[in-house]
């Protein structure tokens, strides 16, 4: 451990960690109190104070959640006589609109929900979350950008200008993100198609269908009815003499997801690298919208192949804080159990995947073998090798067999040990770790800058992790090492990944041997009136994953917003690769291990 | 030196084979394996809860017949979980390709109306 340049948790400044030791107590002055919250904890901003208000908390330490666009204008005819009829009676028995005054109730009841707005989640030094919503006007859906003071935000808002056609003044790079040219559709994608519902339940004065004055030549300015604008993407390339481009991809020399890559570079340097994702961009947001949150779910669940539990988990918590659910205890410990069985495969996998960066077949077969024995515990556990239909709203979808669980903390151990040794031998393999040592390097500043989350977040000293920060599930009543260290390069997402797979493997033998017993699943208490909406995030391998959940009419989705681990980190690893050689990037791209899928949506 | 990945590489001379014989042999599954949903057409009570809950639309319960389409399911066992009699389980058959889109849809006859 001779080069591990580790700093123990401890060291960190405590302002540095979302789950501050003070509670409430000093939240800063930042014209919050003049625009109170409201049931869902959601304040209602004008557009021109989003960006000040954020700037302030941001200024304060808070870090961007995500920012997620919504047309709220298929709640006009439900939430009018849902939230007046039958809102009164759950949200008053629910634990947590317990704190809520009767005026923030009423507000919510009363306010009209608009067209277009743009929700800001902030995370709090605190541990709490601030939403900031503002709706933004439809004859010319635009607000001012929140880029400029908070770059994390930059695909979020590329998202919203793509999907619903609102536009964040200001923004920096407006180039399509998800769209892409072949894209031919007859709307913004997630703006709701009223005219394919029965005009009687619509209000006549719609203003999302109204005819536009103008012909739509602005990108924002499009209504509902119009199709956005066709733009062609153009990669944003270094010139100068020697300098040349170098296009990877989409498709890739290996069965891996696709992604395109503009290398600009000088001999083997890297000057920048402009990446293009989406490709497996299936809609999946709009697809779950009007479903039942039962019929939701293994869509979510399936965002991508390898955060399953995650994502799961995340939504199920989201639907249980929207119907005020309590889970019961033995599923509370079962879904960490499971999550990290998760995390555990992994990076057993990830630390594999490193090794084939820089083709050290060595390490890459043998935790490749140890990933297998891994995944076949999965299958004996749960019947799926990645860990689909377990985790569902309310607790689990089925108990977990008590055979298996009872050999389980052996088998995980056992696995664990082989893989610590393995471990051990990479790091004495001097030709692998010279590769790893210094390649793609992320200060902390970068990561802090461009809201780096996850094992990258960490391995560049930045001490963030959601089961420590925002504790939830069985996490309060572990004890868990948070794993951090300063370094910022792949030897260092190598070294925690490590850690904290031993980590995890020790909760996994500890839990198994002691799940609480009793039901596993409790139903869903009461439905929420359409209109409310809640946040969940839940630390998967790579980062937290949050979700955003508004509830429709009966029980269903009217708008879901995933944003992932990978989703945060993309950005993240384009910045990181300048300066370094071209065939390091497939190193320093395994080094974060990010998953196409879960970011195209 | 590494000499534990020399170790390492030598080692596994002594382990025994860890493959199994697939496909000459059928696959090693963990009982609690869901493969492909089946019906039990004498338990069968015609409600459709199968149908209303399938998430992706996989199924089809007709007049005479209770049909699936492979090409659309994912598994998730809400069919079974629905099923007001217990009629529908996952079973263990896993290897479902087909040559054709229509050979994937997989048909179940019911017993006639009492």
């Amino acid at each position: 451990m001779d080069e591990l340049n580790e700093r123990p948790a401890d060291e960190q400044p405590a302002g540095e960690r979302l789950a501050g030791e003070s509670p409430g107590g000093e939240r800063p002055a930042v014209g919050l109190e003049a625009y109170p919250a409201d049931a869902d904890g959601v304040r209602h901003l004008p557009p021109a104070a989003l960006a000040t208000v954020a700037g302030g908390l941001v200024e304060h330490g808070a870090r961007l959640v995500m920012v997620v666009g919504l047309d709220l204008s298929g709640l006009d005819g439900a939430a009018g006589g849902a939230a007046g009829a039958t809102a009164g009676a759950p949200a008053a028995t629910r634990a947590a609109a317990a704190g809520a005054t009767a005026a923030a109730r009423a507000t919510a009841a009363a306010r009209a929900p608009a067209g277009l707005a743009v929700e800001v989640v902030l995370g709090l030094p605190d541990g709490e979350l601030a939403r900031l919503r503002a709706a933004v006007p439809a004859d010319e859906p635009a607000y001012p950008s929140l880029t400029p003071i908070l770059p994390a935000a930059q695909w979020d808002e590329r998202e919203i200008h793509d999907l619903l056609g609102i536009e964040p003044t200001g923004h920096p790079d407006l180039r399509p993100l998800v769209l892409h040219e072949l894209a031919d559709l007859p709307a913004y994608p997630l703006r709701k198609r009223r005219p394919t519902k029965p005009a009687a339940s619509e209000p006549a004065t719609e203003p999302a269908t109204e005819p536009a004055s103008e012909p739509a030549t602005e990108p924002g300015g499009a209504p509902a009815g119009q199709p956005p604008p066709v733009r062609p993407f153009r990669p944003f390339v270094a010139h100068g003499e020697g300098v040349y481009q170098l296009p990877v991809g989409p498709i890739h020399a290996g069965v891996i997801e696709p992604g395109h890559f503009r290398f600009s570079a000088v001999g083997e340097s890297v000057l920048y690298l402009d990446a293009r994702l989406f490709y497996t961009h299936r809609g999946l947001e709009r697809l779950v919208e009007g479903r039942s949150f039962e019929r939701a779910l293994p869509i979510v669940e399936r965002a991508c192949g390898v955060c399953t539990v995650t994502h799961a988990l995340a939504y199920s918590r989201a639907v249980e804080q929207l119907t005020g659910t309590e889970v019961p205890p033995r599923a509370r410990f079962a879904r960490v159990l499971l999550a990290e069985l998760e995390r555990l495969y992994n990076h057993v996998g990830d630390l594999g995947n490193i090794c084939a960066g820089v083709g050290f077949h060595f390490g890459t077969s043998q935790l490749g073998w140890q990933k297998e024995r891994l995944l076949r515990v999965n299958e004996a556990l749960t019947g799926h090798r990645y860990l689909t239909g377990v985790v569902a709203p309310g607790g689990l979808r089925a108990d977990l067999p008590g055979p298996v669980l009872a050999e389980l903390g052996a088998t995980v151990d056992g696995i664990a040990h082989d893989v610590r040794g393995l471990v051990r031998a990479l790091l004495r393999s001097e030709g692998l770790m010279s590769r790893l040592h210094g390649t793609g390097i992320v200060s902390r500043e970068l990561a802090e800058r461009l809201g780096a989350v996850g094992v990258a977040a960490r391995a560049s000293g930045l001490a963030h992790d959601l089961r420590r920060d925002r504790p939830y599930e069985a996490y309060p009543e572990l004890d868990l090492p948070l794993v951090t260290m300063t370094a910022g390069d792949v030897a260092a997402r190598f070294h925690v990944r490590a850690q904290e797979l031993a980590a995890s493997a020790a909760i996994v033998r500890d839990l198994a041997g002691r799940l609480p017993p009793g039901p596993w699943r409790e139903p869903l208490a009461e439905l929420p009136p359409a209109g409310r909406s809640a946040v969940a995030g839940v630390e998967g391998p790579r980062g937290p994953s949050w979700l955003w959940l508004m509830a429709g009419p009966d029980g269903s989705v009217e708008r879901l917003h995933l944003r992932s681990a990978s989703f945060a980190n993309w950005p993240v690893v384009a910045a990181a690769v300048p300066g370094n050689l071209v065939p390091d990037f497939p190193l320093i791209n395994k080094s974060f291990e990010l998953c196409y899928a879960c970011t195209d949506r | 030196m590494p000499f534990d990945v020399l170790a390492r590489i030598l080692g596994p001379l002594r382990r025994p084979i860890v493959s199994s014989r697939y496909p000459a042999e059928p696959p090693l599954l963990a009982p609690a394996v869901r493969g492909l949903p089946e019906l039990d057409p004498a338990r069968c009570t015609r409600e459709a809860a199968c149908v209303a809950v399938c998430p992706t639309g996989a199924l089809a319960l007709g007049e005479e017949d209770w049909s699936i389409d492979v090409g659309r399911c994912v598994f998730c066992a809400a069919c079974a979980q629905a099923c007001p009699t217990g009629a529908i389980r996952l079973g263990s058959r896993v290897e479902l390709a087909a040559r054709s889109r229509e050979a994937l849809i997989l048909t179940t006859r019911l017993e006639a109306r009492r």
